[in-house]
């Protein structure tokens, strides 16, 4: 392709300004979503041929500042500073311009071409906000484009500004603040105008007044003796204004924003109290709030358990026919059987994903939308935060109980590393839908319903103790809570979708592999008769400790693959399905309580290797192991004393 | 005379749901009060408690036109002087 016909932009923005929304509206399903290297970070890119040009979308991450306290904002500056993109596309939520504008002002110090897009337009009028696009475009002196992007109004003009300003040199018309800033600013910038930088002079001026890490170490790598001169300003500075020169300059930030936003904003008829305002005020309140949570949850949960299990049970009977096709077909050997097994993983995920994931994303992605999450958020953070985490994970948990592999993935919503792996480690260990269909199957059905509750009730107890345990090993400041609270609005219907296929396609593409490899390994083992000595090299444990029948050994070794096929080969070595004539209730608990937290399933394994690394992988893997070995035991020598 | 014009300032925690007032100063660290300031409240803004949960949890707040959630940490380095 012609290099002339090639642009390159990226999506620069706070949370919830319907950043997402655009990228999907510009990119459509030419998406392709990765991790940033070295991170968790997720970096979506997608392409659009447009008027004969091929634009590179990339979406950089919510962030509400381009300082380097958290990873996304230090990749999302590096990538302007480095990559260079054509533009940088500014997406502003036009209902909370001042707020936004903080943002657009350290993008144009960094002296990128940005395009403003004021989203939201139509809310922001709602509200009783009137927005000036011509006279804000005037006084930053970029091309400001108002737009609804859930109506997809205004999008393309996005791409015909860019494509008509290609190639010019924007004047870079950086924001000027106080007097006395001004001054110490050129001050530094005079310093500093003969050290070779990747940047612009001035943003590193204001970036070494504002005392930023990373400027500070490069420039006391290149000419030491400026950081004194640095010092000396900073302080006169924070003389003048009594508190420390970071927070001066922040603090001008706010002030140029406000004055702006003041000079832009006509506020017209407002009603006094929104609709939203009011659901708001049911949704988070002290004791409705909780009520609504529970309600709103517990329908979602059962709406998923009710058509998975009915879908779930469809596909049985479609796949079982399946098999005795592929036997036909194949004929009777140890390599037809040993693909057999790779088929069978296949229709096994696609056994979960159909059923349980695709609602539940569905579900999750609605709620999202419409702004509700937020609410969960707010609401549960308390409780979060004595694990050690915030609110926001508040999605892994949700997504969790349908199947830990969308619940590890969507940790990346965390902000840290630490936060990220604290809240990974806790949702392999909530019971998901395969592990409900053990707890139910077995102890709900022959032991009661209370006694299944009750191991719920469990399991959220240890989860409690192990964030607890965890938020204090490891290192690091818990991160706070920081999250925009959106209005309630309608849920765009396209943006769901596309959510929830790209979610569900990268749910499949994680998992298959080592499910399939290991699917055929464990066939491989049972075709070659080792699987009586391996029961029989873990009835120490099976048998003696746990007081399990020894075929218990085997059974958990298929469990790894999904954690059902505990019950099903049960049924299948047995030759019954009356579980009652097989195992005492004792063992039925003890059993269910091992498979719930014994080792994440495969599939989960494979996302924590591909988000954490193998060896935090392998050491979730051990402890979990070891810890249900241990919990079982004990379990099983509490109930020789009720039963 | 006019005495009980001049109030305390107080932690946004400490505030009622409802009350607003205006930011006195960040009792914190460079981070969290370069954080907080970058979401637009810096010392001088008019801030509102929207509401608070149950156990002393996060406060949703309004300024400059806009609702923020944040946590109690950081919520209550943030000194109001309520109106």
């Amino acid at each position: 392709m012609n290099e002339e016909k090639k642009i390159s932009i990226v999506l620069a923005g706070q949370g919830n300004t319907g950043k997402s929304t655009i990228f999907n509206y510009l990119t459509g399903l030419h998406q392709h979503i990765a991790n940033w290297p070295g991170t968790t970070i997720e970096k979506r890119e997608g392409t659009l041929f447009y008027n004969g040009y091929m634009v590179d979308v990339l979406d950089l991450p919510g962030i509400y500042s381009l300082t380097t306290f958290s990873e996304e904002e230090a990749i999302s500056r590096e990538h302007i500073i480095n990559q260079r993109p054509d533009f940088v596309v500014n997406i502003v939520d036009s209902t909370n311009l001042e707020r936004n504008l903080i943002f657009t002002l350290q993008l144009l110090e960094l002296e990128c071409p940005v395009i403003l897009v004021l989203n939201m337009i139509d809310l922001a009028k709602k509200k009783g906000l009137i927005i000036d696009a011509q006279k804000l475009q005037n006084i930053l002196n970029i091309p400001v484009i108002p737009a609804i992007a859930l109506q997809g109004s205004g999008l393309t003009d996005i791409i015909d500004k860019a494509i008509e300003l290609k190639g010019t040199r924007p004047d870079y018309n950086t924001p000027i603040y106080g007097k006395e800033i001004e001054n110490r600013i050129s001050q530094i910038s005079e310093s500093i105008k003969d050290i070779d930088l990747p940047y612009p002079k001035r943003w590193v001026a204001i970036k070494l007044l504002e005392k930023d890490n990373e400027i500070t170490k490069i420039v006391s790598q290149k000419k030491p003796e400026v950081l004194e001169q640095v010092m000396q300003l900073c302080r006169e500075l924070e003389e003048i204004h009594g508190h420390d020169s970071s927070i001066v300059i922040a603090d001008e930030r706010c002030h140029v924003a406000a004055q702006i936003t003041r000079e832009v904003t006509k506020i017209g008829s407002r009603k006094q109290t929104t609709s939203s305002d009011r659901l708001d005020a049911v949704t988070t309140n002290k004791f409705t709030g909780y009520l609504i949570m529970i309600i709103i949850l517990g329908g979602m949960f059962l709406t998923v358990f009710k058509f998975g299990n009915w879908l779930s049970a469809q596909l049985d009977m479609l796949f079982k026919d399946w098999q005795t096709s592929w036997y036909e077909f194949a004929g009777d050997s140890s390599l037809s059987s040993l693909l057999w097994s790779a088929i069978e993983s296949i229709l096994a995920l696609v056994q979960i994903a159909l059923p349980y994931i695709f609602p539940f994303y569905i579900l999750l992605y609605i709620l999202e939308d419409w702004g509700y999450i937020a609410r969960i958020s707010f609401l549960m953070d308390s409780l979060m935060h004595k694990m050690g985490i915030h609110g926001k994970a508040c999605i892994p948990f949700i997504l969790g109980f349908g199947c830990n592999v969308p619940g590890c993935l969507s940790c990346r919503i965390m902000e840290s590393k630490r936060e990220r792996f604290i809240t990974a480690v806790l949702v392999t260990l909530i019971p998901c839908s395969a592990v409900s269909v053990i707890i139910f199957g077995l102890v709900g059905k022959y032991v009661g319903i209370l006694w299944a509750f009750g191991l719920y009730l469990l399991a959220l107890i240890i989860i409690f103790i192990t964030g607890k345990i965890s938020s204090k090993l490891l290192i690091g400041e818990p991160v706070e809570l920081i999250m925009p609270m959106p209005d309630y609005k309608t849920p765009h219907f396209k943006t769901i979708i596309l959510q929830t296929w790209f979610s569900l396609k990268e749910f499949i593409f994680i998992a298959a592999p080592l499910v399939i490899i290991s699917g055929v390994v464990i066939q491989a083992i049972n075709l070659a008769g080792w699987m009586p000595y391996i029961a029989s090299f873990l009835s120490p444990i099976t048998v003696q400790w746990l007081g399990l029948p020894s075929i218990t050994g085997i059974l958990l070794i298929f469990g790894v693959l999904r954690k059902e096929l505990i019950l099903v080969m049960l049924a299948a070595f047995m030759g019954t399905a009356n579980f009652a004539d097989i195992l005492s209730a004792q063992q039925m608990i003890t059993l269910s309580v091992v498979s719930m937290f014994y080792i994440p399933c495969v599939a989960t394994i494979s996302v924590l290797w591909k988000e954490f690394g193998w060896k935090k992988a392998l050491a979730i893997c051990i402890l979990e192991i070891l810890f249900a070995i241990l919990l079982g035991g004990i379990v099983n020598r509490l109930l020789d004393i009720v039963f | 005379m006019n005495n009980n014009d001049k109030k305390e300032e107080m932690r946004l925690t400490d505030m009622k749901e409802g009350q607003s007032g205006i930011i006195f100063e960040i009792d914190g660290g460079r981070t969290a009060t370069k954080r907080v300031a970058d979401l637009g409240l810096t010392p001088g803004t008019e801030i509102k408690v929207v509401r608070k949960t149950l156990f002393s949890g996060p406060v949703q707040i309004e300024a400059n036109g806009s609702k923020l959630v944040l946590g109690k940490g950081l919520a209550s380095k943030i000194m109001v002087t309520p109106k």
